[in-house]
């Protein structure tokens, strides 16, 4: 878990920096190892407005709890110290997917494996229902929601990918300001940081339907099965009459966002599929990136392996492009 | 009713008297136990890898609503009596003595050392205490790796010892080590790595300690592997008499080594309790046990082989480095198992070994299963190297080598017999249960396609408990105790002073005693984790098997005598005359004769026999181990490396072992599968990692991790006929060898899956990144 | 804050501030130690139960997020003693050793087969993927819930 680093200057200090909502300047380590959350206020609101009210009068103060599998490890490990935490749990009309026209609309609220087990999301959103059982485990799918993990924006987690790769938007509302839509890629700031003001809720994340002849892949390197990736792709490819019409191609853990492969992606445009376009759109995904390094992967690393997962999403993307046409 | 038949439970796979109540959540775990009155204490822990303390203030802490006391390192020392570490003491250790105090007072020496100790109405109060507390330190310069601390001018960790070596430099010889150096065909240098990992098990350290100020008496519930040794630590340290300290254990998560004696933070833990005449729970958080618990296996080897260009493995000259961590313990004697256990189950006819341990600012080293392991990784990775070098199979340099069993029995080069290794059946046995050739088509054809996959061989050999040396007063392992009674209602009651943590021997020592006294498995009871109640005893080193199950079987038989003669006077028969089967004793003859044991029992008890007879149905019984034995084994792994990513996946794991007689073949194979799973786990995933500051970067299972469910494969398991020894006696344990044999036999796989590449491997831990290095490494220097 | 829940079947009450999670409330105020608590930030498993019909990590939820709902502990699997299916093939199954890791697995376990009684050892493995044990090396562990499942399969 990199963070920045604290600010305190203090040799071994190990406190952990992040955006404004998430966790203080104080050193923390300096008493730690501790793992009881520290105290916190909360609050249960029941409607949008209610929560929208209280995120209106706590700002930075307070973070938002959705499925708590991110937040309360933060606040266990005492990384995070809000002053309350605003529970949404009880709002229901957070909840759902629908689908209008070419939009499919899920609720901020909605758990992971409703969405994993959405016939509606497996149809429509095929790149979403491939990157689902591949966050964490059963038990944190139970809890974890979709808007919270977005709006949690680890850039090693699945879903900031597949929003950035689809272009998804995100609807949030404050009581001041009302509704706004921001799309993926304004959304996602830095590390745990995203374009949520303070006073605002993010309600609503919506991802276009995918269109006929769309092949897709979701794929990642992990150290074992359900950990963050080291590095993760989101592949998204349209064929028309075999020439790729679309291409996606957005990067889990090469950055301190996730990171779209503009390069690469047109690149393939107008193009047929084959090994050698595929290798090629690899070096042009990953010549320039810089990822970052920790226990358990070098930089170099993540960049040799982020070139393979371009290879093999593209080729798994076509093939499935192949059957669905 | 025709006759009455025994049943037969050794050899058995009985199922676990100890299962209902852990399957339904009814476990006793420390954690579990809830005391009137109870605090919950937490430390205040050190930030920085190596300081000056120069204040601690706790005044704040001590003023928060809800916290009742906070002792700082200074406080606690008043309240104590100096001593040594309590395991360097049961293990005679007579090296260099570092001074320093339960808590931190002048120094700390690692991240995570702890410096106060705050106690409060919950464990969510005395973390919030423990923030308010302020701590002053003087950073000095980190000692964070063994180089820096054999450095003369690095900063000493102590400052009795005026230097950073825990264990000072040593050298012994075995046979004619420069001869056969000077006359090998060939010397092969090579430097060998094994890093830090740990023994998390699921539950963490941890006690409850009360003080009854009224008797003053002190009684700990321990997680611990021997009461009796957390009791001891326990009432040296408070400066108690000993029968003023009571130690209790129930269900206990796990050890592997780890919560042997008791922590500087149990010892404080207790002498809080005394101060404040309350009980005081504290329990390891996991941030707490992957930094502060202790962590082991971080060694490094300079060895040199001398072989022939048959490969003979004739000698071996090692050079080991030990980095012990922070404080005293396991570390600076672990180099005398390894130089003992080096030449393994082979002809090694040289072996030079030296050695030094040094103190660095990191957790300390302490036993984790199989402590002196990498003396097999080093001789399995070797053997692999050397046959690589000379173009030999793995496996034929292996049977080559290996020591044939004769009479008399030959010996390890560094003394001990090598009496009913079944080493070479083991090598053939795993070699047949691959079918190897099969293997190496299928190799070569993924190798066209592009995939890798390797196989890989190593074997071992355990002393659990190591053979009888001739003419020897006891076993290796000294003497094993057990009291065995015959209650009044007819159950047989056994009274050790094991530990059990996992190995089952609630029930494995009921099967034993059930079939030797003869009533039914449900008719025995093991006690433990009494101090007041049970003999001493200590569950590590493998030692169980041989010692407890034998002091099980032989005091059965001395209780049966008993039981016997005291029945005579019931049946009207000598007692050469009377049986005991399925619970009764009977007449040999006459089934009509039986009575149930339960009689005979209250028969005793009624005190209805005068002075003349002997009604007291119990024996306290002794076991030295009898003829003891090696345990050992090969084991056999295959692996796909996908060398894009650097993933490695067991495909398969089988092994050929031969632990002696088996009383619970799903209890052995439990324990085999168990370890074989911590060494996958070694050499792909956990790591306990430092920064050259100090700081310990896996202080969660975020980052330290350990294997799951799809990690292991399945694992072939067959148990090879063993030679017995002893006539009665020839169970041998099993508890540390899957740990010990499985990084070698994975690494050597990963090398074979590599050889295209040319890879060489000299090191334990392969990550991904790890393994693409060596790929590229072994590319560029082609 | 108040707390009225119904766990094993019976409404429970209960006080805790907010920053009490769910494992400690059942353990220590709800004296249901049966739940294991092995590193409270997520990975372990230990600590799972099942809420509202989904297996749930209860370091991961405070218990005044509990309030109102169904709760499952591994107590609540044998009321009056007798083992259910899956405890008693595990029991058959050898497949635990110390125990602590067990009531997650159970837990995990039986929530899975609910919804899976068909899975084979592949998706039982990946199920149970997040539970670690420290001491079987997982096959007793896969053994015991196919036997469950199979046995239910017989009927």
């Amino acid at each position: 878990m990199v963070v920045g680093a604290c600010v305190c200057g203090r040799n071994g200090c190990q406190g952990r920096l992040s955006g404004p909502g998430i966790l203080s300047n104080d050193c923390r380590w300096i008493e730690g190892p501790l793992m009881k959350l520290p105290p916190v206020d909360y609050e249960a609101p029941e409607t949008v407005s209610e929560a929208l009210e209280l995120l209106a009068e706590h700002l930075d103060e307070a973070s938002v709890l959705a499925g708590g599998q991110s937040l309360i490890p933060l606040l266990a490990l005492r990384l995070a110290r809000p002053a309350v935490l605003i529970d949404i749990n009880g709002i229901d009309e957070l909840s759902g997917v629908s689908v209008t026209d070419d939009t499919v609309a899920v609720g901020a609220m909605t758990r992971e494996y409703v969405a994993e087990e959405s016939t509606t999301v497996a149809g429509t959103v095929p790149l979403l229902a491939a990157a689902l059982p591949l966050i964490g485990h059963e038990a944190i799918r139970s809890r974890g929601t979709i808007g919270g993990s977005l709006a949690h924006a680890d850039p090693a987690a699945e879903l900031p990918a597949v929003a950035l790769a689809l272009d998804a938007e995100f609807v949030v509302r404050s009581s001041k300001s009302g509704e706004r839509v921001i799309s993926a890629a304004e959304w996602f700031e830095g590390y745990l940081t995203t374009s949520r003001r303070p006073d605002e809720l993010l309600v609503e994340v919506r991802f276009p339907t995918a269109g006929p002849g769309t092949g897709i892949s979701f794929q990642e390197v992990a150290r074992r099965h359900g950990d963050f990736a080291m590095v993760g792709l989101a592949a998204a490819l349209t064929l028309s009459d075999g020439t790729i019409s679309d291409a996606r191609l957005a990067f889990a853990g090469i950055s301190d966002v996730p990171v779209r492969a503009s390069e690469a992606e047109n690149l393939l445009m107008g193009e047929r599929p084959s090994a050698a376009l595929f290798d090629e759109a690899a070096r042009r995904a990953t010549g320039d990136i810089d990822p970052p390094a920790d226990l358990h992967g070098t930089s170099e690393y993540r960049k040799k392996v982020a070139a393979t997962l371009v290879r093999r999403g593209l080729q798994t993307a076509a093939a499935d492009a192949g059957e669905r046409q | 009713m025709t006759g009455i038949v025994a049943e037969r439970y050794t050899g058995a796979s009985i199922k676990r008297s100890e299962d209902p109540r852990i399957l339904t959540g009814a476990g006793r775990y420390v954690d579990d136990i809830k005391l009137p009155r109870m605090l919950h204490a937490a430390f205040v822990r050190s930030p920085l890898a190596h300081a000056r303390v120069l204040s601690v203030d706790v005044s704040a802490a001590r003023a928060l609503p809800g916290v009742v006391a906070a002792f700082t390192g200074a406080e606690l020392e008043a309240m104590t009596v100096p001593g040594p570490d309590a395991l360097m003491a049961l293990m005679g250790w007579a090296g260099p003595t570092p001074e320093f105090t339960l808590l931190a007072t002048d120094k700390v020496r690692f991240v995570g050392d702890p410096v106060a100790i705050v106690i409060a109405e919950s464990r969510y109060l005395a973390e919030d205490g423990c923030e308010l507390a302020e701590v002053e330190y003087d950073d000095l310069p980190p000692v964070a790796n063994a180089a820096f601390a054999l450095d003369p001018g690095s900063p000493p960790l102590f400052a009795n010892l005026g230097d950073n070596i825990a264990r000072p430099h040593s050298r012994k010889q075995y046979g004619d080590v420069s001869g056969t150096f000077a006359d090998a065909d060939r010397v092969i240098d090579f430097h060998i790595d094994v890093h830090r990992h740990q023994n998390v098990p699921m539950e963490g350290r941890g006690c409850v300690a009360s003080y009854d100020a009224d008797l003053g008496t002190l009684t700990i519930h321990a997680a611990t592997q021997s009461v009796h040794v957390s009791k001891i630590a326990v009432a040296m340290r408070l400066g108690m008499e000993q029968d003023k300290v009571r130690a209790l254990a129930g269900d206990i998560g796990g050890s592997f080594g780890l919560k042997i004696g008791a922590s500087r933070e149990e010892l404080a833990v207790a002498a809080a309790s005394r101060d404040l005449g309350r009980p005081v729970k504290w329990v390891e958080d996991r941030g707490e046990n992957l930094t502060a618990s202790g962590q082991a296996r971080e060694e490094s080897f300079d060895v040199r082989a001398a072989v022939s260009n048959d490969g003979d493995l004739l000698g071996l000259d090692v050079n080991a480095i030990i980095d012990t961590g922070a404080y005293p313990g396991m570390g600076a004697m672990v180099p005398d198992i390894m130089e003992a256990m080096l030449p393994g189950p082979y002809k090694l006819a040289a072996l030079g070994f030296e050695s030094t341990a040094v103190t660095t600012n990191k957790a300390s080293y302490v036993a984790y299963r199989g402590p002196w392991a990498s003396e097999t990784f080093v001789r399995e990775r070797v053997l692999d190297l050397v046959a690589k070098d000379l173009g030999i199979d793995p496996l034929e340099i292996r049977l080559r080598n290996a020591a044939p069993r004769t009479d008399p029995p030959a010996s390890m080069v560094t003394g001990r017999p090598l009496v009913g290794v079944t080493t070479r059946e083991s090598l053939e046995r795993v070699a047949q249960l691959v079918d190897i050739p099969a293997f190496r088509r299928r190799q070569a054809e993924a190798r066209a396609h592009g995939r890798y996959l390797g196989i890989g061989v190593a074997t071992f050999i355990e002393a659990a408990p190591g053979p009888r040396e001739p003419g020897g007063p006891s076993g290796p392992m000294g003497m094993e105790s057990m009291r065995l009674r015959l209650e009044e209602d007819g159950i047989v009651v056994l009274f050790t002073g094991q530990m059990p943590h996992g190995q089952s021997h609630q029930t494995t020592l009921a099967q034993i005693a059930a079939d030797e006294f003869g009533v039914p498995f449900d008719q025995v009871r093991v006690v433990v984790g009494d101090t007041d109640v049970v003999p001493f005893g200590l569950t590590g080193g493998s030692r169980s098997a041989t010692m407890t199950g034998g002091v099980a079987l032989h005091g059965a038989r001395q209780l049966k005598v008993k039981v016997l003669d005291f029945a005579s006077n019931l049946m009207e028969a000598s007692a050469q005359d009377l049986l005991i089967t399925d619970g009764n004793v009977w007449v040999r003859g006459d089934p009509a004769s039986a009575i149930p044991v339960s009689e005979v029992a209250r028969r005793a008890a009624s005190g209805d026999f005068g002075t003349g007879v002997d009604a007291s149905l119990e024996v306290e019984a002794a076991f030295d181990g009898g003829e003891g034995g090696w345990s050992g084994g090969s084991h056999c792994a295959i692996v796909e490396v996908d060398v894009e990513t650097g993933l490695v996946k067991v495909e398969r794991y089988v092994v050929a072992e031969d632990c002696g007689a088996l009383i619970n073949p799903a209890v052995v194979e439990g324990q085999i599968r168990g370890g074989i799973a911590q060494g996958i786990g070694a050499v792909l995933l956990e790591r306990s990692a430092y920064d050259e500051d100090g700081n310990c970067q896996s202080a969660t299972f975020m980052d330290y991790l350990l294997p799951t469910s799809c990690d292991i494969p399945r694992i072939e398991i067959e148990h090879l006929e063993t030679v017995p020894l002893d006539a009665d006696v020839n169970f041998r344990g099993v508890g540390e060898g899957g740990m010990i044999v499985t990084p070698p036999t994975v690494v050597n796989a990963i090398e074979d899956a590599l050889s295209p590449f040319g890879v060489r491997i000299y090191e334990q831990h392969l990550p991904p990144a790890r393994i693409l290095e060596l790929i590229a490494a072994a590319d560029s220097s082609q | 804050m108040d707390i009225t829940l119904r766990v094993n079947g019976t409404t429970r009450t209960g006080s805790a501030e907010p920053r009490r999670t769910l494992a400690d409330f059942l353990r220590e105020d709800l004296d249901l130690t049966g739940t294991h608590v092995g590193c409270e930030h997520g990975v372990c498993g230990a600590c799972t139960v099942i809420v509202d019909g989904r297996a749930v990590r209860a370091c991961l939820m405070l218990a005044v997020q509990a309030t109102g709902s169904e709760i499952t502990t591994v107590e609540g699997l044998a009321p009056d003693g007798e083992l259910g299916g899956l405890q008693q093939a595990m029991w058959d199954s050898h497949s635990f050793q110390c125990g602590f890791c067990t009531p997650g697995f159970v837990m995990q376990a039986t929530a899975f087969l609910r919804a899976h009684p068909d899975a084979d050892e592949q998706q039982i493995r990946e199920a149970l993927s997040g539970n670690i044990c420290r001491c079987t090396g997982y096959q007793s562990i896969i053994d015991g819930v196919l036997l469950a499942a199979g046995r239910e399969h017989q009927g």
